[in-house]
């Protein structure tokens, strides 16, 4: 019993981290209309930016990580929306998938080639002890990135309903023509949006990487979580991205644990056709209405 | 002018199949013929996305499929054809299943369901020891042998593939010329208006979709017995994100797009060796710059620059007349 | 088919969006062969009836069949086969194909199966039938043009045609005559009322532009704030007080 406690928690503390790529995901998706292939490599580049920062300026952790994640904002957020999804308005629909599709590989080769194509290692932001708790073996890494993530979600959701900034973000997915009308500037809305996704990107770069290591070939297994965890989820909801990464997390982990190692990967993905086949809008999501 | 040149190309491009691996290294021919498999699987693709605009990123397993039923049929004894349409079949029917579900609802859910499905076609060919050789692959597939004529010589087994690729590309041709592609189109121009016209929108893209797919089924048959060794690797999801690049790069939609794709994809890398390990950068570069500038592809490219540079403006035909009506 | 079954029929017909209630038990019917206009101010529900009768929203109420069967939430191709066609208000033709495609493509899927198309002709059979369609709507100079190319007049002309190649018994004219010049409007309309004599094909328009309406309809139905408020020949209604109010917004 205390073993299934054990797994139970570290996966909701892995799938609290899928989560987080899977509602930037979510985001860009509706508030953007922009479906982003490259989200996993997203979640795998910035802990290279703090590797670099750490080994090539020789900077402290917390200087790497701010640098890191100012880099991804500006990298990941704007330079992205400038460069590859502006030009191509209003062409936003298969070209756009494509070039998200080949920017996945751009970044993934080219970290490969000028960082190097061994796995790094990356330093831990939480105390390595573990605790026992109601019986079980638990590490403080895990509760620690669950609560983190946990509370960076709570923090958007109250940032996207209670600030003007937030509910204007809401609006311009809604329907960015009946809000530019009402005085919304959806360009902006659209540019913090395609910053918040680099943001969520990057702290769960910072969270899983201790655990995975920083390897170039990340992206592939993280990007398929985030897919996974956004649609099991329900497109249409920062809840449902939530609930479908803890959930994702959690089955994962099972998996792994009691069931098989080898087929471990197997699982998200039959259970992304099973959803799609039985119910497309997730299993928290609804049909009509984009809700952020 | 079009109309006679075109007849005159395709003898010319015949031609040039025929003659090209005269003289050849077995690695030049060995490309070549790697160039018309990946073109066959491109064609394919071309029918999902050209022309009916879904994304299908299960191409490479698709590929995998009938590379393995071919395998695992000619180790046991069986003529290579029997493998080979038995892993077509298998293609279809199994895009069909997923094409069905993932087609029903708007948005581009196939591209996840396919990425999905590559991914664990991947792992079953990884795992299944006793039916795929798991990670040591299979190796030692007999080549085929057509009428009796064995096609053990690299240079036959070229003129075997050429023919195959003959036989793919007429039928696709077949297809686009037909009604479908009339349909193919108008669903392309204006999903809306076709489906108010009649045309089941739904039905069409599956079965384009399920095609595409045997098609990578027809490929993958070839592999097999031109390396003689398949492992699961080869069909793992960046080959299928290769074989996406093809057909945007050449041209989605055009009827010759996956060819040139496929050159592009294949054989540059072979001529431009100094960019070893920075084709792929240079390469996912150039398609976003593509996708921004001419998503048509270089087809498009070249349609467009002959339009800059050459055309007569064309007057309409009523501009003549005076307007009527 | 009797002269009295109505080719379209609807009863009772209810539609509310939240607290709105668009369509407020509606109900008419179209007999074969008449030209049916269909107005009312705006946010008179013409519109949500329109699209109710196009399957494309279902209703909370009542019932819409076409030749007695219904038609609610039916996808679009199947009411094509139903025998109802109808014409868009924009974006009407296939842009990149040519005027002759355009018109064989509304045609190709009523003949045969999706199987024998494949196998057959690359024109299905169409080309004597789209020449003599194009040739009806005087577009025969532009057979071989772009449909992109073409006025937006002309491409109303080409989506008349599309319309009526698979040989509908019932069209829905969404706003034709919109945006089209005084010159196009007068050939339009006659042609119009031309094929309906000599086809039989009942029409249903919604239409704006009130002289269009009054010199191309059999009857009027008017609309207001989702409840029909008069019913008859043109001259009827043009005189009709309550609709006089209504647009003059009493």
């Amino acid at each position: 019993m205390s073993e299934f406690l054990q797994v139970v928690l570290s996966g909701l503390a892995t799938g609290s981290i899928y989560a987080l790529a899977a509602i930037g995901f979510t985001l860009l998706w509706q508030a953007a209309q922009t479906v982003n292939f490259a989200q996993g490599e997203f979640v795998m580049l910035p802990a290279f930016f703090v590797l670099i920062a750490l080994h090539w300026f020789g900077w402290p952790l917390w200087a790497a990580l701010l640098f890191g994640l100012a880099t991804a904002v500006v990298v990941l957020g704007l330079l992205f929306k400038k460069v590859v999804v502006e030009p191509m308005l209003p062409n936003t629909g298969l070209p756009l998938i494509i070039a998200t599709m080949a920017l996945s590989i751009f970044l993934k080769e080219g970290t490969k080639k000028f960082y190097g194509a061994e796995a790094q290692p990356f330093p831990p932001l939480f105390p390595q002890e573990t605790l026992h708790v109601f019986g079980a073996a638990v590490s403080a890494q895990d509760i620690l990135n669950l609560t983190v993530s946990l509370a960076v979600v709570v923090a958007l959701t109250l940032f996207l309903n209670r600030t003007r900034t937030g509910r204007c973000i809401q609006a311009t997915a809604q329907n960015p023509a009946v809000a530019e009308i009402l005085g919304v500037k959806t360009k902006r809305m659209v540019l913090y949006t395609f910053l918040i996704n680099a943001a969520l990107a990057a702290l769960a770069s910072f969270l899983i990487s201790p655990v995975y290591l920083a390897k170039f070939s990340n992206g592939e297994t993280l990007g398929i979580f985030a897919f996974i965890a956004a649609i099991v989820g329900g497109f249409n909801q920062i809840r449902g991205a939530l609930v479908g990464g803890l959930l994702i997390g959690v089955l994962d982990n099972l998996t792994a644990t009691y069931i098989t190692t080898s087929y471990r990967a197997a699982l998200p993905l039959v259970l992304l056709i099973v959803v799609i086949l039985w119910r497309p809008y997730g299993l928290v999501g609804t049909s009509e209405g984009r809700e952020v | 002018m079009r109309a006679t040149l075109r007849p005159v190309l395709l003898l010319v491009g015949l031609a040039v199949l025929i003659v090209a691996p005269l003289g050849e290294s077995n690695y030049v021919i060995y490309l070549l013929c790697s160039w018309l498999i990946f073109s066959i699987a491109a064609i394919g693709l071309n029918l999902t996305l050209g022309y009916a605009g879904q994304i299908s990123l299960a191409q490479a397993s698709f590929m995998g499929i009938g590379a393995y039923s071919t395998a695992i049929l000619t180790l046991a004894g069986w003529p290579w054809v029997v493998g080979m349409l038995l892993g077509v079949f298998l293609c279809f029917i199994v895009g069909l299943a997923l094409g069905f579900p993932a087609l029903r609802v708007k948005g581009h859910f196939l591209a996840f369901v396919t990425l999905a499905f590559n991914t664990l076609v991947f792992l079953v060919s990884r795992n299944e020891e006793w039916l795929t050789g798991g990670t040591y692959g299979l190796s030692n597939m007999p080549r085929p042998s057509l009428f009796g004529f064995s096609t053990d010589n690299q240079t036959h087994f070229y003129y075997f593939t050429v023919l195959v690729f003959l036989v793919s590309a007429a039928l696709m041709y077949g297809i686009v010329r037909s009604p479908w592609g009339r349909a193919f189109k108008a669903l392309r121009e204006n999903p809306i208006r076709a489906e108010s016209l009649g045309v089941d929108t739904r039905w069409l893209t599956l079965i384009a979709f399920a095609i595409g797919s045997a098609y990578a089924g027809i490929a993958g048959a070839l592999v097999s017995p031109l390396v003689q060794y398949i492992d699961p690797g080869s069909f793992a999801l960046v080959h299928s994100l290769r074989i996406l690049l093809m057909v945007v790069v050449g041209g989605a939609g055009f009827f010759f797009g996956p060819m040139l794709g496929a050159v592009i994809v294949i054989l540059l890398p072979e001529a431009l060796r100094f960019t070893e390990g920075y084709y792929l950068i240079i390469y996912s570069a150039a398609v976003i710059a593509l996708m921004v500038f001419c998503p048509s592809g270089l087809i498009g490219i070249w349609g467009r620059l002959r339009d800059r540079l050459g055309r007569k403006p064309e007057t309409r035909a009523d501009m003549q007349a005076g307007a009527q009506l | 088919m009797s002269a009295s079954q109505p080719v379209l029929a609807v009863r009772n017909l209810s539609k509310t969006f939240g607290a709105i209630r668009a369509v407020k038990n509606v109900s008419f019917d179209v007999y074969p062969g008449e030209i049916l206009g269909l107005i009312g101010p705006n946010g008179s529900g013409k519109s949500t009836l329109f699209n109710c009768i196009l399957g494309q929203l279902r209703p909370n109420g009542g019932s819409v069949e076409v030749n007695g069967k219904s038609v609610s939430g039916k996808r679009a191709c199947d009411l094509d086969k139903l025998g109802v066609g109808r014409t868009f208000q924009q974006l009407s033709v296939f842009p990149q194909m040519t005027v002759i495609d355009n018109i064989i493509v509304a045609g190709q899927e009523h003949h045969g199966t999706m199987l024998s198309r494949l196998f057959g002709p690359p024109d299905a059979g169409l080309t004597a039938e789209a020449d003599q369609m194009i040739e009806f709507f005087r577009l025969s100079h532009l057979r071989d043009e772009m449909a992109g190319s073409l006025s937006y007049g002309q491409q109303k002309l080409v989506d008349a045609a599309m319309a009526f190649m698979a040989g509908p018994s019932l069209v829905l004219l969404d706003e034709p005559a919109g945006g089209v010049n005084l010159t196009m409007l007068a050939g339009l309309k006659e042609r119009l009322v031309t094929y309906n004599r000599e086809h039989g094909t009942t029409f249903v328009v919604i239409e704006h532009n009130m002289e269009f309406v009054m010199s191309l309809c059999t009857r009027i139905i008017v609309l207001a704030e989702g409840q029909i408020i008069a019913e008859g020949e043109p001259d009827e209604v043009r005189a009709n007080q309550t609709v006089i109010d209504a647009y003059l917004g009493g």
